[in-house]
């Protein structure tokens, strides 16, 4: 097996080229320790194995972001046998400054000029013969978004595997070169790596070599401070002055660039993208655009996925034991849970996937820096970066958005610190699955205000995200490690469909591996903890009464009928209901007057016998029409007993209990156990929340919706709404979020964090409003506007208040 | 202090489309070898390009690049009017 690493700087086409080499065979996953992505794959040639991994981009070996630092620990720890090394043939000369150090390294390198399309549209000559000698390294041309150089740079990989390092290429250092092989000479350490090579890193003063070689930094700061002294040089600097000085040698020998000084065409679009007044407009329209087509886009899609998805629950309601009327076996009742709980989350994949793909555009196409820099004097003020932008706008800057990608896209933000905050804030955006509780809410209390209220939650939250940012950045996260705001706009790049389409349907089987199985886990814990330990026996005997006195009721009805020996049995009759309540089930999803039919014949010749009764439109038998409506009422009891059931069973349930037991503390903010078990339950997916607290309002009278039961329960006031919305407006995130804020701050602490901190934000905000509220005697609406107000003004005057300078801001 | 202004140029006083050359830098640790490593070095030729729409941070074409810099740290770059 031949270890093949693809480095170079950033933008110059690795992935592309890595995707060219593999094809859709490669394997993703993180890095050791860190959240950076390894991809890598493993491709046969001539009958040998290689491993061929995607380095990140660096533009050096300095250690600035944490890509960086994965490229360089990869490059040096492990085995690498060839070194390919990827550069922006449009931009030569300030690649090589990276080319040089890869080839001081003395491990073989393959050198592809890859983007020789663009080098050939702007007329850029490169002489590859010359620079092959001048380098003395192998050298190969690429056009890696046309798939072009496949056949070339495996061929040049065999050969740079067998063969071995004659002479290392060097750059002479001039007055340097003496400290140089003083510190080769001290050097013990026997490694795959150039002994030269290690000496130059250490003269650097680079922490991470001096410890592999056994240096102190005390003796290289004298050495610098020596070489200072003698030749008034400093070496940081003339290290830097060298290698540019060496590209610039070489690029005058071996390229001919014949519209040197004409404006480009990057230049040219961004005089219009970065344009001063134009900028925000073209910022505001791709957001929105973003937004439109994978949140709203995608949830029109999912109408479509829905039906599939209905019809896998379907399947699996087929496949276990039936009810005996009330009696619903628990495996039953267990798979149904835990179906619903998994399509609540499957729901989302049309939305993950569109987004994916629009992130992994906007990130190949280059639009991404620009936005950080448009953005960065907002969100600098509060502790955030300007790559924050994206992260927020997909966790719900507007109406609705999801945490999950919005934490996902965190990724690229090298400054630690806002990486961080901008994880811990996005949580705070408006989660799509809100949206309904807040319209069961609204709609019970607020039902001629609604417009209103909607835009005061959609906006406080921005407000809301931002004062957290600030908070987080000037106390816990004061100390984390901030870098400054240096960074390339690359040239603007035509993404390739292939590289795009991999990217989104990688990270969606990311999510889907890494977050569906934790939140499947928690499913079974909350179906647990809200099923037992059941229903008290009294309770259940009078539900048991009432069935027993509806069969009666149905016994009766159908004795008058000639069919009675069809149900003169009890197990007879709930076959009959199930298999009129299964029938309907199916029939809802059943589009078109043909599939209707077809569905008939279906159930007819699966049921020959039972099947009129249920669908007696078609028999002509007068008895089948009446047993039908006796059915019907049977049913409509049987639905409405069920759910008594199930409403006491919670209300008696360990989740009941605890609910019960958190009274004291959620009392302030008007909280009975009801309300606290809707929003325990809706920590699994924001579904629950509006699913439990119907099936605790479900009083089972036909036609009476939820929110207006819970409006005329009379229990609750305008007031017990709002605190309410307000606990749900800074709630945590769900289950899913939490297992991705893990994930991407590779911390448990964070996550636990990430969990209490609004919880005890929203107990605390909602208690005080509430408890103002109701001792000032404000209404529902008034208590909501002072809250924005006061939400607002907090926001805008934290930006006036400057934040403490960072460490690295040192200077004369 | 009579030295005149064109000495104590800062790489964030340029107008825009200005160009200029690199003199020093006064930044150390981190900062100085990223700097460095994006090519900020005596003698490369600067070339004011844009400010962000608000004015923070800005835009400079160094060795045939685009880069974007804060104000903050464009302070701590001395340049030559050229
Ligand atoms: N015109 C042209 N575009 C290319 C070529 N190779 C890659 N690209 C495009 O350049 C952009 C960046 O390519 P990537 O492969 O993502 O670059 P990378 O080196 O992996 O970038 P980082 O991972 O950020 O360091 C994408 O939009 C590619 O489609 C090429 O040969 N010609
Ligand atoms: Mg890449």
């Amino acid at each position: 097996m031949i270890n093949v690493a693809l480095a170079g700087q950033p933008n110059s086409g690795k992935s592309t080229i890595f995707n060219m080499l593999s094809g859709v065979n490669q394997h993703v996953a993180n890095y050791p320790g860190v959240t950076v992505d390894k991809k890598s794959a493993c491709i046969k040639h001539h009958g040998e194995s290689y491993q061929i991994v995607d380095l990140p981009g660096t533009y050096s070996f300095s250690m600035f972001s944490l890509e960086e630092r994965v490229a360089k620990s990869f490059l040096l720890d492990e085995e690498t046998d060839v070194i390919v090394n990827v550069v922006d043939a449009s931009n030569l000369r300030r690649n090589l400054y990276l080319t040089f150090q890869l080839l001081e390294l003395g491990k073989p390198v393959v050198l592809v000029l890859n983007m020789m399309d663009v080098a050939k549209r702007r007329e850029i000559a490169i002489d590859c013969d010359m620079l092959a000698q001048m380098l003395n390294v192998q050298i190969v041309e690429s056009i890696g978004s046309q798939q072009q150089g496949k056949a070339e740079i495996l061929a040049a990989i065999e050969r740079a595997s067998q063969q071995s390092m004659t002479k290392p290429f060097m750059i002479n250092y001039n007055e340097l070169e003496t400290y140089i092989a003083q510190l080769e000479k001290q050097i013990t350490l026997e490694s795959t790596i150039a002994r030269r090579w290690l000496a130059i890193k250490a003269l650097e003063g680079d922490d991470l070599i001096l410890k592999k070689v056994g240096l102190t930094t005390e003796s290289i700061r004298d050495l610098t401070a020596t070489v200072h002294t003698r030749h008034d040089l400093d070496v940081d600097q003339s290290f830097a002055c060298q290698r540019y000085a060496s590209a610039d040698l070489v690029y005058h020998k071996c390229v001919e660039e014949k519209q040197l000084g004409k404006v480009n065409l990057t230049a040219k679009i961004d005089r219009l993208i970065l344009n001063r007044w134009l900028a925000f407009p073209i910022l505001g329209l791709v957001i929105y655009l973003i937004y439109q087509l994978s949140i709203i886009g995608g949830y029109k899609l999912t109408n479509y996925t829905w039906p599939l998805f209905a019809s896998l629950k379907n399947i699996v309601i087929d496949m276990v034991p039936e009810a005996q009327f009330i009696d619903l076996p628990p495996i039953t009742d267990f798979a149904i849970w835990m179906v619903n709980s998994a399509i609540a989350l499957l729901n989302y994949l049309p939305i993950f996937f569109i987004l994916f793909a629009l992130i992994a555009i906007l990130e190949d196409v280059g639009y991404m820096p620009r936005m950080a820099f448009i953005l960065d004097r907002v969100f600098r003020r509060y502790g955030l970066h300007g790559q924050s932008t994206l992260p927020l706008v997909l966790g719900g800057a507007f109406v609705g958005g999801c945490a999950v990608p919005g934490i996902m896209a965190t990724k690229g933000i090298a400054d630690e610190r806002a990486r961080l905050a901008t994880i811990l804030t996005v949580p705070y955006m408006n989660c799509l699955a809100k949206v309904p509780f807040y319209t069961l809410l609204l709609g019970a209390f607020f039902p001629n205000q609604m417009g209103q209220m909607m835009f005061y939650i959609s906006t406080v939250t921005l407000f809301i995200a931002l004062i957290v940012a600030r908070f987080l950045t000037s106390t816990i996260l004061a100390n984390r490690e901030t870098a400054p705001f240096i960074m390339e706009l690359p040239p603007y790049h035509l993404p390739t469909i292939k590289g795009v389409l991999l990217r989104a349907f990688q990270r969606v089987y990311l999510y889907i591996k890494k977050v569906v199985t934790v939140v499947m886990a928690v499913a079974v814990v909350l179906f647990v903890l809200l099923q037992y330990p059941g229903v008290p026996g009294d309770k259940m005997a009078g539900f048991r009464d009432e069935a027993n006195n509806a069969l009666a009721d149905f016994d009766r009805q159908a004795k008058k009928t000639g069919v009675y020996t069809l149900v003169d049995e009890q197990t007879e009759v709930f076959a009959l209901i199930n298999l009129y309540d299964g029938y309907k089930a199916k029939r809802m999803l059943a589009g078109s007057k043909k599939a209707v039919v077809a569905l008939d014949q279906l159930f007819l010749a699966a049921n020959p016998q039972l099947f009129p009764l249920v669908r007696p439109e078609n028999s002509s038998r007068a008895d089948a029409k009446k047993i039908n409506k006796a059915v019907r009422k049977l049913s409509k009891v049987n639905k409405r007993l069920q759910m008594a059931i199930k409403s006491e069973k919670i209300a008696n349930s360990f989740l009941g209990l605890f609910g019960r037991a958190l009274e004291p503390i959620t009392r302030f903010s008007g909280f009975d156990w009801r309300i606290n078990v809707a929003f325990l339950s809706s920590f699994a997916a924001r579904e629950s929340a509006v699913a439990t607290l119907g099936s605790i309002y479900e009083t089972g009278q036909a036609g009476q919706r939820a929110e207006e039961s819970i409006a005329q329960d009379g229990v609750y006031t305008p007031l017990h709404a709002v605190a309410m919305l307000l606990f749900m407006i800074l709630s945590p995130p769900c289950i899913a979020t939490m297992v991705v804020v893990k994930l991407q701050s590779n911390s448990y602490k964070w996550m636990l964090f990430a969990t209490f901190f609004p919880i005890t934000l929203g107990i605390i905000i909602s208690s005080l409003f509430f408890t103002l509220a109701s001792s000032l005697g404000w209404s529902g609406i008034q208590m909501m506007q002072y809250f924005y107000i006061c939400v607002a003004a907090l926001a805008l005057a934290l930006a006036f208040i400057k934040i403490k300078p960072s460490a690295w801001q040192v200077g004369e | 202090m009579t030295q005149n202004s064109k000495a104590r140029l800062l790489l964030s006083d340029l107008q825009q489309d200005q160009k200029a050359t690199v003199k020093t830098c006064v930044a150390n640790g981190v900062l100085k070898q990223k700097l460095l490593n994006m090519g900020i070095i005596p003698g490369a030729e600067i070339l004011m390009i844009r400010n962000a729409p608000l004015r923070d941070p800005i835009e400079i074409g160094i060795q045939n690049y685009f880069l974007t810099i804060r104000r903050s740290e464009a302070k701590l770059i001395r340049v030559e009017a050229l």
